[in-house]
């Protein structure tokens, strides 16, 4: 068994291609045991198709993954034992009840006989789907399918989470639940979840995995991808009298790369990060006389993080973001 | 062998809990029913001339309606049994239940095994439920049951067939339609290729034909025989059906 240091889930060169068409370019990484790492990327980047890899139902072009230890091709048993996935769309059957299909996916994951009905209780009640569990599951909602996708892979009690996409389909709430309860499981089990929605991995991940086009653009704390982006400060000033006086002005300030006028005003670059350029900017706004209206500071936030990392990556490959941080 | 187990066990909870079979199983008795009345007519006239020609002989309740009764369920089975195989791979391909299947600790063969059992008790019950008909008629006639028995054992070994072809045929595609076309096609086929050996002219491949020959291994048994050369026949076509089964579910995964 490992230890709780050891890498949980190891994955090295993969590379996939469908025909033609090249899926993942050698893509490495690695998660800790007890780990939640997210996977972020547009529709299409590959992140479905490394799920895949990692949960033996899909063989690469070329590389290999190691789960707990157990090669994915050498031992798909012991890996897959080991595993709970969910799909992209919850693999449910629409002419069972809740109740008895998560009891054959727990016989179906081996899980010991004399454990099969506190192991289904335990995951009804975990995605709180007590209500409903004698419905038919294709009378359900998308939301409670999404549900039943949930605890259909918790239902093994797996030491891995793999989940595509967990709150696809949900209501805001349900969001917040699911979020809750992937913040539960934290700890218990290691947990790697794909999404393109940002506030998600935001909300949940200790690591991001952002990948594009099949291949791994940053892997990076939330922290440490923030401070990436760190270096350039970007200012919304509203002001009652714009024109040429002010725009003079907020250029002549030092460490202003480029001043933009907006709708509403103007939006100004400036190199350094400290309160001290903000302060300058305003000062002189000020005293350019034309009226300082709103100084507000926007925050690089992760969305800006991704944007830049998924959209610009061809024009400006050695960016301030590499494919750095790959262990 | 658990996971074989559970497999066909889903499955075949799902098909008794389903309306399907309940539909095909009844659909399948108006006609069984009809042929078996008719049958029972002729019996009665056969035998009635045969008394008023002074006795002797009579016509053999066994080949007069039997053997016509197990005719028929034969053929109702190729449509029926290719039906009820969409469910095996056809229905868990199209609800995207089969990567729930392929992420889980058990191997292709054993998902194949247990798709192949639970084909199999489904298919049977429907041979179970054709075989109330000569029961029925030992409440009113005494008869042997010998040759009963052997013809019903050719039909379980046939219809066995039918289901690991229907398997093979819905391990194939995702479209409900094609599924069941590619079974009834390859099921007909089965029938024909003995046919072959009237169209070749080498004594040796004529007799590999002879050999392939569905029509005449089954009618051994509704005569009552039970050849080893014909056990071995039909379990053959179901292990070779069951093998590139197993091959296309195992390449899922490198595709």
């Amino acid at each position: 068994m490992s230890t709780p240091n050891t890498n949980m889930i190891e994955v090295s060169g993969l590379s996939k291609s469908y025909g033609p068409i090249h899926a993942l370019h050698g893509i490495s990484f690695s998660v800790k045991k007890g780990e939640v790492v997210g996977f972020l990327g547009p529709n299409g980047a590959g992140k479905s198709t490394t799920m895949k890899i990692i949960t033996g139902s899909m063989a690469p072009s070329s590389g290999s993954a190691k789960v707990a230890g157990f090669d994915v091709f050498e031992d798909p048993i012991e890996v897959k034992k080991r595993i709970g996935y969910l799909p992209e769309n919850p693999p449910v059957y629409g002419d069972m009840n809740i109740e008895s299909y998560l009891t054959f996916v727990a016989r179906l994951k081996g899980v010991e006989k004399s454990k099969v009905k506190s192991q289904v209780e335990k995951a009804i009640e975990k995605t709180d789907l007590g209500s409903v569990r004698r419905r038919l599951i294709q009378n359900l909602s998308k939301g409670y399918r999404q549900r039943v996708g949930i605890a259909q892979a918790l239902v093994s009690d797996p030491e891995i989470l793999i989940l595509d996409e967990p709150t696809s389909g949900l209501d805001p709430r349900q969001v917040a639940e699911v979020r809750s309860l992937i913040q539960e499981l934290k700890g218990e089990h290691t947990i790697i979840l794909s999404t393109h929605i940002l506030p998600e991995v935001q909300a949940m991940c200790e690591r991001i995995i952002i990948i594009n086009r099949g291949r791994i653009v940053a892997e990076d704390s939330l922290e440490g991808l923030a401070s990436r982006m760190a270096g350039t400060l970007e200012l919304k000033v509203r002001v009652a009298r714009p024109g040429a006086d002010v725009e003079s002005a907020l250029r002549s300030v030092v460490g202003v790369s480029a001043v933009l006028k907006t709708e509403s005003g103007y939006t100004v670059n400036v190199m350094g990060t400290g309160d001290l350029a903000i302060e300058k900017v305003a000062e002189a706004a000020v005293m350019s006389k034309s009226g300082l209206l709103e100084l507000r500071k926007e925050s690089a936030d992760l969305e800006d993080i991704f944007l830049k990392l998924t959209t610009s990556e061809e024009n400006q490959k050695s960016g301030n973001v590499s494919a750095g941080g790959v262990a | 062998m658990r996971g074989i187990l559970v497999i066909a066990g889903k499955d075949l909870r799902n098909l008794f809990l389903s309306p399907l079979f309940y539909g095909i199983a009844g659909l399948c008795s108006i006609a069984w029913t009809l042929v078996y009345f008719l049958g029972l007519e002729d019996f009665a006239q056969a035998s009635m001339m045969n008394s008023m020609q002074g006795g002797g002989e009579g016509a053999s309740l066994h080949f007069v309606v039997f053997a016509r009764h197990i005719s028929l369920v034969n053929l109702v089975m190729i449509f029926a049994v290719s039906a009820m195989s969409i469910r095996l791979f056809t229905e868990e391909r199209r609800s995207q239940t089969m990567a729930l299947l392929l992420t889980s600790p058990v191997t292709a063969t054993q998902i194949t095994l247990g798709k192949f059992l639970a084909g199999l008790a489904g298919a049977w019950a429907l041979v179970g439920v054709s075989f109330l008909y000569p029961l029925s008629l030992r409440l009113f006639a005494e008869f042997d049951w010998g040759p009963l028995i052997a013809s019903y054992i050719g039909l379980m070994l046939i219809t066995g067939c039918y289901v690991a072809v229907g398997m093979f045929a819905s391990c194939l595609t995702e479209n409900a339609v094609m599924s069941v076309v590619m079974s009834l096609i390859f099921n007909v086929m089965l029938w024909f290729i003995g046919a072959l050996s009237d169209a070749s002219q080498e004594p040796a491949l004529t007799k590999l034909f002879e050999h392939l020959n569905v029509g005449a291994h089954f009618i051994g048994f509704i005569k009552g025989g039970i050849s080893l050369a014909s056990v071995t026949f039909f379990v053959s076509v179901i292990v070779l059906m069951a093998f590139l089964t197993q091959r296309v579910v195992e390449s899922n995964r490198w595709r």
